[in-house]
């Protein structure tokens, strides 16, 4: 059976949002550090690299050393045009704004999501920093609410500095609010 | 008084008897299954023996937290000692403490005890547990972490307005209609019945030919699979059944004052209180066998209703309300609202394409699948097609919403029906997603979150991407008036 139902044209055309632009919001919305993009190629890379040795063995015990190295050869292709093509996406596809009333966190490449936290529904703020952020001077921020959807927000690719600067405004501006 | 209340406190000391008891549940109660099942009298013995040695540390342990364990109640805050070698304080703030449940096993109410479930919002967890207390302190306890809560708390002058009781009878058909086992277990015991009749046919054929055993030994393992899933799902229905009669026996909602309370378990009591401005969203859910009889279950959410990591347990779950007396309920709950005068709106049409397409992937991987094994009715499972046309115009139909004043309505369909109502003053996060295929339309979705656990947050699926981002831009503003009491 087709879809046979006729192509509705009442509602809302496809806006020209392809480039993942927030109209409301795009005055202020400020994109992640560049080195984020390093960071992820480089936690990738280290992806890719176990997975080929799991396939790599896979592969031997299945064909011997020509199916190891067809293995790790499939998973580095792979691997590899991933690394170099979806971090600089998702850095395109990044975005935060502190606005007068809540924080705006936009993400995702393919299923995009765009999560509004009001200041007075902040619980607490961290910021975390993980051996391979510490080594890029990175950082990243965690705004955990009482939500379940929203209950731990993070904002990845922030320089230290900046990332204690973002944590501290949000704690002030947070409200003490009951639930 | 006050410096009564200061002075921490221990434990009952059954305590340590259940503690045991829990214990030689997990170790011992294996020990005896390995003794027993080994053939080898040595290797029983060690069984034994080794989960027995197990045990005792386990129980020196308990020993020790039971001793180290202190408790004591200020004016404004619960504070839990604990720890033997470092020591450990967790400060739960009173006004923090959304809600305190009394709770019962059987064997705890033959001795005359009660643990205490304390709940703060945002953890996934219970905060503390204060197992187990003698029945009436844990009451006294309870009266006082939640007498700074509501600033008045209720008194027996307070009138006492029954919201829901249940007979044994509802809880019957509760857990009958419960989920779709039954219905599950109806299609099946049809099928099965056509498989049989079919067998016996065969059987009365093959004694009619020469041979019995020309019987195709496929069909009579067929009809056997047939039977034992059949066997399982009624198992199912009846341990729903069962569990709703044991679980929910004696259920009853009542509001006092500015508060529900409920009551209800055969075996387990639970006695539980919800400050009616703790309530984060009401479900009310119509699965596929109550929605043609008129029934429905109601969930009245509050934040931190998780209890220890196990299942979640919803602060007051209405297992039964006939649909007329859903709309008193909320009324009752949810300050006069109405959800029954509430016009919704639905959602882009292409909604039921998209659910189609989805039904109609499934199917044409199932056709494809029975093709690829030459079964005989592989095209005949396109048919599937029609039903599932008939689902996606009925999803659609039922995908509705409502953004008011002071609430959030929103309504999902697919075989059952459930529908929120989340008051404004409650929304935590809101979120727009939207995936490739929405994108393509235009479409996204609208997520609006609350603190009430993972079914807590409302999607409505399929708006046109302006009107989902304009409606979370008002969804998340500040709302006008005096800021929500805490």
């Amino acid at each position: 059976m087709p879809l046979n139902a006729k192509v509705e044209t009442s509602s809302s055309e496809p806006s020209p949002q392809g480039d993942g632009t927030l109209p409301l919001l795009d005055p202020d919305i400020r994109p992640l550090d560049r080195r984020v993009v390093a960071y992820w190629r480089l936690r990738l890379a280290a992806g890719t690299g176990v997975a080929a040795s799991v396939g790599a063995a896979c592969g031997w015990l299945l064909a011997g050393p020509p199916g190891a190295a067809l293995a790790a050869l499939a998973v580095f292709a792979i691997g590899g045009a991933t690394a170099s093509l979806l971090p600089r996406a998702r850095y395109r596809a990044w975005g935060f704004a502190v606005r007068h009333d809540d924080l705006v966190v936009k993400r995702g490449v393919l299923w995009r999501t765009t999560s509004i936290v009001p200041h007075a529904r902040i619980q607490h703020v961290d910021t975390r920093q993980g051996p391979l952020e510490r080594r890029l001077g990175l950082a990243h921020v965690v705004v955990h609410t009482a939500g379940w959807v929203g209950g731990a927000i993070g904002i990845p690719g922030l320089t230290l500095a900046h990332a204690e600067a973002l944590r501290d405004q949000l704690a002030a501006l947070s409200g003490d609010d009951g639930v | 008084m006050a410096s009564e209340a200061i002075r921490a406190r221990r434990l009952h000391p059954l305590t340590l008897i259940f503690e045991t008891i829990r214990i030689a549940r997990h170790l011992v109660l294996p020990a005896l299954a390995g003794a027993i099942s080994a053939t080898d009298d040595g290797v029983a013995r060690a069984a034994a023996v080794g989960f027995g040695i197990l045990a005792i540390p386990a129980i020196l342990a308990a020993i020790a937290r039971y001793v180290s364990f202190r408790f004591h109640v200020t004016d404004d805050e619960l504070i839990l000692d604990s720890g033997v070698f470092s020591r450990r304080r967790r400060i739960i703030p009173l006004s923090r403490i959304q809600n305190v449940d009394v709770r019962q096993k059987a064997l705890e109410r033959i001795c005359g005890v009660a643990s205490l479930l304390i709940e703060t919002a945002g953890g996934k967890t219970t905060e503390g547990v204060l197992s187990v207390l003698d029945r009436a302190e844990a009451d006294a306890l309870r009266t006082r972490l939640l007498a700074s809560r509501s600033g008045v708390a209720p008194d027996y002058a307070t009138p006492v307005e029954t919201l829901a009781r249940l007979s044994t009878r509802d809880l019957v058909v509760a857990g009958a209609t419960a989920n779709e086992i039954g219905l599950v277990a109806a299609a099946l015991l049809s099928v099965f019945q056509a498989v049989q009749d079919s067998l016996v046919q065969r059987i009365l054929d093959s004694i009619d030919s020469t041979a019995l055993d020309s019987l195709p030994a496929g069909l009579a393992l067929a009809g056997l699979v047939v039977a034992g899933a059949f066997a399982l799902l009624l198992a199912g229905w009846l341990l729903s059944i069962a569990g709703a009669v044991i679980g929910y026996h004696g259920f009853t909602l009542e509001r006092v004052g500015d508060e529900l309370r409920k009551r209800y378990g055969l075996l387990a009591r639970r006695e539980g209180s919800v400050p009616l401005r703790r309530v984060q969203a009401i479900r009310i859910e119509e699965s596929l066998m109550r929605r043609p009889l008129g029934l429905a279950a109601v969930r009245i959410e509050t934040a931190g209703s998780a209890v220890a990591g196990r299942r979640r347990h919803p602060e007051a779950f209405v297992p039964l309300v006939r649909r007329d007396a859903v709309a008193p309920l909320v009324a009752r709950v949810l300050e006069g609202f109405d959800p029954d005068g509430v016009t919704l709106l639905p959602v882009h049409p292409r909604t039921r394409r998209r659910i189609f397409a989805r039904l109609a992937a499934v199917i044409v991987a199932l056709t494809a699948a029975l093709a690829l094994l030459h079964h005989p009715g592989w095209l005949a499972s396109l048919v599937l097609l029609v039903p599932a046309d008939a689902l996606a115009r009925n999803a659609y139909a039922n995908r509705r919403f409502a953004i008011l004043d002071d609430y959030v309505v929103v309504r999902v369909a697919l075989l059952g029906r459930t529908t929120w109502i989340i008051p404004r003053r409650k929304i935590q996060t809101v979120h727009v997603a939207s995936s490739p295929f929405q994108r393509r339309h235009g479409l996204a979705t609208l997520i609006v979150d609350t603190a009430s656990g993972p079914r807590g947050a409302a999607r409505i699926r399929d708006l046109p991407l302006e009107v989902a981002r304009e409606l979370a831009d008002r969804l998340s503003a500040p709302m006008p008036g005096p800021a929500p009491v805490r």
